[in-house]
């Protein structure tokens, strides 16, 4: 991790209709760093994703990525989006394609990379996600884990220079998870910069830098896990984690946990 | 009564020719309403408010009036009014167009719409232009969802050809009512054009039950 900052979230402002989902929020992501987006559902920690890669246009404040700003203008948007992984709480695997093909779509038609140059990348991506047995497959014969991983190989053919992750591994089954937190600590420990939308608190707590709590479209806290997991300053932070089964314990307990 | 066969046999030639031009001008009309009914239901998907009222007027005029009127319409009106003349086969063929590019349209727009926002997202998260997204993501998945209604379209244009004999286009009914009305071999003539259209219809509507089979949604 560095202290350049590669993304930076100034007083955005998203509203839909009457609804304000995002109200204010400032977020710097450094170089190399990952950060866990946490909170209740709805607090607008997946439209704050959206915005970044501007799938979402944002209604007052600003965003800058690696120096430029992150403007709707299509042109621009699309250099942005290039260099911007995004992984999708349903997969959204394209299923007319094969996984080999889904992977490569992307390096081929925005990259001009050749078939050939973007099968090699794909299968080696294929390789780094455990699943080189399935390039010739369609989606449809996948597992949720497997397709998710899929959908990460294909983010990383673009060869981002920083990933985002909405909400991964909440449309999974418990025994599939794993397998798809496992490649994300990978590509952590690789040093993937990577913004993180999870409810998985322990991956949270073991592989991100930062944590930034959301609640009613604000942070209202960040910090480092430990400080977060362990010493929440602000009570509705503390009375979050608690709904989700975190009652404040010490450190120790927590790495019985994570033993067990 | 008796019947005389011969005159079917006699008159094959003619018959098969009509035929032949059935065929020709159901598929000239397909190949024409595909990417006319394709522009329809983009126009009216376009966030240009005049651009999608003028298609949504197009497409509802031509799917709530009949084809027969249609047909006479362009025969008629427009060499009247709008001083353009058209040979029989381009006022059949333009007339049919419109009408199957209206159905087409909304095939089509159905087929697109229900390609969930996601799968747009997905595309350009990877960088991809709108044409790219809609191209490469969203059309060959929407195609394989509309397929099936696509072939019942295609079943149902391939009979309603016969409505251009009523300007004398020689397709297969135009000209077995012509032998009927110089033979008066009135259910000799009625058989064989019954059984021209069912020998062309019949492999049309199995292929098109399997289509329905092979491409039922499926995620």
């Amino acid at each position: 991790m560095t202290d350049d900052p590669i993304l930076i979230f100034e007083s955005v402002v998203k509203r839909y209709g009457d609804l304000t989902a995002l109200d204010g929020v400032s977020l710097t992501l450094r170089r190399g760093e990952v950060v866990c987006l946490i909170g209740p559902s709805g607090s607008g920690k997946s439209t704050l994703l959206r915005c970044a890669n501007a799938l979402d246009p944002v209604d007052e404040g600003r965003i800058r990525f690696d120096g430029h700003e992150v403007k709707s203008t299509e042109s621009s948007v699309r250099l942005v989006r290039q260099r911007m992984g995004m992984v999708f709480q349903n997969f959204e695997l394209f299923p007319h394609l094969t996984v080999l093909r889904n992977i490569t779509i992307g390096p081929t038609t925005v990259l001009k990379l050749g078939h050939a140059a973007a099968d090699e990348r794909a299968k080696k991506l294929l390789a780094k996600v455990g699943l080189s047995d399935k390039a010739l497959s369609y989606p449809s014969a996948l597992s949720g884990g497997q397709q998710q991983r899929v959908a990460i190989a294909r983010a990383l053919a673009m060869e981002p220079a920083l990933m985002l992750f909405d909400e991964p591994t909440s449309a999974l089954d418990p025994e599939t998870i794993g397998e798809v937190l496992s490649v994300m600590k990978t590509l952590a420990d690789e040093g993937m910069t990577m913004l993180v939308v999870t409810h998985e608190m322990d991956f949270a707590r073991r592989v991100a830098d930062r944590v930034a709590v959301f609640d009613k479209g604000r942070v209202i806290e960040e910090g480092a896990p430990q400080e977060i997991f362990t010493n929440a300053r602000v009570a509705r932070t503390r009375d979050f984690l608690s709904h989700l089964g975190w009652h404040g314990e010490g450190a120790a307990s927590v790495s019985k946990r994570e033993e067990a | 009564m008796s019947f005389d066969w011969s005159i079917v046999w006699s008159s094959l030639p003619r018959l098969l020719e009509g035929a032949w031009m059935t065929i020709w001008l159901a598929c000239v009309t397909m190949l024409l309403a595909i990417p006319g009914g394709l522009v329809l239901a983009l126009l009216r998907l376009s966030r240009i408010r005049a651009l999608a009222m003028a298609a949504t007027g197009f497409v509802e005029f031509f799917r709530a009036t009949p084809l027969i009127l249609q047909i006479y319409w362009v025969y008629y009106v427009l060499p009247a009014y709008f001083d353009v003349q058209l040979s029989q086969i381009a006022t059949a063929v333009t007339g049919l167009v419109c009408n199957i590019s209206a159905f087409n349209s909304e095939t089509f727009r159905s087929g697109i719409v229900s390609i969930r926002q996601g799968q747009w997202n997905a595309a350009y998260a990877l960088g991809m232009t709108p044409a790219n997204v809609f191209l490469r993501i969203v059309a060959p998945q929407a195609l394989m969802r509309v397929l099936p209604a696509l072939a019942s379209t295609w079943v149902s244009l391939f009979k309603d050809t016969s409505l251009v004999s009523i300007i004398a286009v020689a397709e297969l009914s135009y000209v077995s009512l012509q032998i009927r009305a110089e033979t008066y071999r009135i259910l000799e003539v009625l058989t064989a054009m019954a059984a021209l259209y069912w020998l062309m219809g019949y492999p049309q509507a199995k292929l098109v039950d399997w289509i329905h089979h092979r491409f039922k949604v499926a995620e």
